[in-house]
């Protein structure tokens, strides 16, 4: 489980969290929204332990986040950030297998397929457009092997016919995983999800 | 199969200017210099004490520089950011020559060779600390320190009589004539410890490409991850010059033509870069003491001459290869 226990964070004077207690079990998909500079991405990065909450504490499987390098994180949970910024022209194939084997899912030909990279993985990831580097950050983000994944804005830049396929992969996941997605847009996803919160 | 390719092409080069290394010099050699080895006469003295070890240290010199090139450009995310713009090499040299001037120390012994690791690895910290950014503010905070301890140690030699301490030239263009077998097996180590660090980091350099946050989110700390490639850039380039001096380009222009070859990924271009490096050095060496006979001309003019406009053609042909989002 990641468990939020009251953690309070303000950034640049403003108070984003005041005691916030929230918690994600393995079993289920929550959607998290809210609108801009409501704090969802500040979430993430609170839980992947790159900010630090003012006040509280935040645990993964009974572990503080605090307490833990950034490899013992890695292990526990994988976050596909809203934006990779993918600066050298690697091949998407070599991009997915940055981590090492035993990090990463035995079989990720579902995911893969379902992601549509399949095509891409001899195509340089600096010359793909926005919603195909948008996949491949996902597939590498799914492909590690955790207990949780935190998704920031993952159909920001998809049609519906690959966001529909992301979802199927979310709901696939969930079974055995704990999944937390990001999206500013409730009305769009929100039926697809166990639970929402929404921020304010 | 390119690959196979690419590295025997790359190894039968590398022994072809090996062995012209030790063929042409000011000194015409009367036999060939298979009939040389175990004998004491003048041809063979020059060939094993002096072209040998001259061209070994280029070879080992040069895939340090090649390797160090690539892990900088990697560590700080920047396609310019060479040992010699950054701080690095003068950090070396100052190191170095403070000690000579000092007179705690003198050229090519091993306090010397770490100072220079030394002073390097702080540089190249300090210049980390000042700067502003990762992007155009580090490299001129970069050259800005560069020129500061470059003229502290041109200050130091004016003012020194310290025999071996060296002209500011040798140490600015970097020179390969001060390397004996003694040199070269003293430095050698330094080199390889730099190499395996290097190596050591190199997987993590294709994560950390990705930028500060996801490299933390993918379970590698950046802070630590600069903080080895800098000791391993230290090494490669403290020992180096504090035995041949500063020689430019090298790490700049071996890394763009690497990954031109085989792609960005580090592990791939580490060994490469390696070979590549030592072949420049050991071809702009050459060329350097043969061209001009008697006359020798400065290594790092010469590296210079050609590498910089090589690098200006590779960037235009790989206007794609490296994104700047800075």
């Amino acid at each position: 489980m990641i468990e939020i226990n009251s953690i309070s964070f303000s950034r640049g004077g403003h108070q984003l969290y005041s005691q916030f207690t929230e918690k994600l079990e393995i079993g289920e998909s929550v959607l998290l929204t809210g609108p801009n500079g409501s704090g969802k991405s500040t979430l993430i990065g609170l839980i992947g332990g790159l900010l630090k909450p003012d006040s509280g504490v935040i645990r993964i499987n009974e572990k503080r986040v605090t307490d833990l390098s950034a490899s013992e994180q890695a292990s526990l949970r994988s976050i596909a950030p809203q934006r990779r910024t993918f600066t050298l022209a690697f091949t998407v194939g070599e991009v997915l297998e940055f981590l090492p084997r035993k990090r990463r899912i035995k079989d990720n030909s579902y995911l893969f397929a379902q992601l549509g990279v399949l095509d891409l993985l001899e195509k340089k990831v600096t010359e793909l457009s926005i919603g195909q580097q948008e996949r491949v950050s996902l597939a590498l983000a799914l492909s590690q092997r955790v207990d949780y994944y935190l998704l920031d804005e993952p159909f920001s830049a998809q049609d519906s016919d690959s966001s529909g396929r992301i979802l199927e992969i979310i709901s696939e996941l969930k079974k055995e995983k704990g999944v937390l997605v990001i999206s500013h847009n409730q009305d769009a996803f929100s039926n697809s999800f166990d639970r929402v919160i929404s921020l304010v | 199969m390119k690959k196979v390719f690419i590295y025997v092409g790359g190894f039968v080069l590398l022994l072809f200017l090996f062995w012209l290394s030790l063929e042409i010099g000011i000194l015409q050699l009367h036999r060939s210099i298979f009939s040389l080895i175990g004998k004491h006469d003048v041809d063979a003295t020059t060939v094993w004490q002096v072209r040998f070890p001259r061209a070994l240290g280029a070879v080992i010199i040069g895939a340090g520089l090649g390797v160090a090139g690539s892990v900088a450009q990697g560590i700080f995310r920047n396609p310019l950011a060479e040992p010699t713009l950054i701080g690095l090499s003068s950090g070396a040299t100052l190191g170095t020559i403070a000690l000579i001037a000092s007179g705690t120390s003198v050229y090519g012994t091993r306090s010397n060779i770490a100072s220079a690791v030394l002073a390097s690895g702080l540089t190249a910290l300090l210049v980390q600390w000042l700067a502003p950014g990762k992007g155009f503010g580090f490299l001129l905070t970069g050259i800005a320190v560069s020129a500061i301890l470059t003229s502290c140690a041109g200050l130091l030699i004016s003012m020194s009589f310290k025999p071996g301490i060296q002209s500011i030239t040798f140490w600015n263009f970097g020179s390969l004539t001060l390397l004996n077998n003694v040199t070269v097996g003293m430095i050698a180590p330094y080199i390889e410890v730099g190499v395996i660090i290097s190596f050591l980091v190199s997987r993590k350099l294709d994560i950390y490409s990705l930028g500060e946050s996801s490299s933390h989110y993918m379970g590698v700390n950046p802070k630590r991850l600069r903080l080895y490639a800098i000791i391993g850039l230290a090494f490669l380039i403290g020992a180096s010059v504090s035995a041949v001096g500063s020689i430019a380009f090298i790490g700049l222009l071996v890394p763009h033509i690497v990954r031109l070859m085989i792609g960005p990924a580090h592990r791939k271009m580490l060994s490469l870069s390696a070979l590549v490096g030592a072949i420049v050095l050991l071809l702009a060496d050459l060329l350097a003491r043969t061209l001009f006979k008697p006359n020798e001309i400065p290594l790092g003019l010469l590296t210079s001459l050609l590498g910089a406009p090589a690098l200006i053609i590779l960037l235009r042909i790989r206007r794609a290869s490296w994104i700047s989002h800075d």
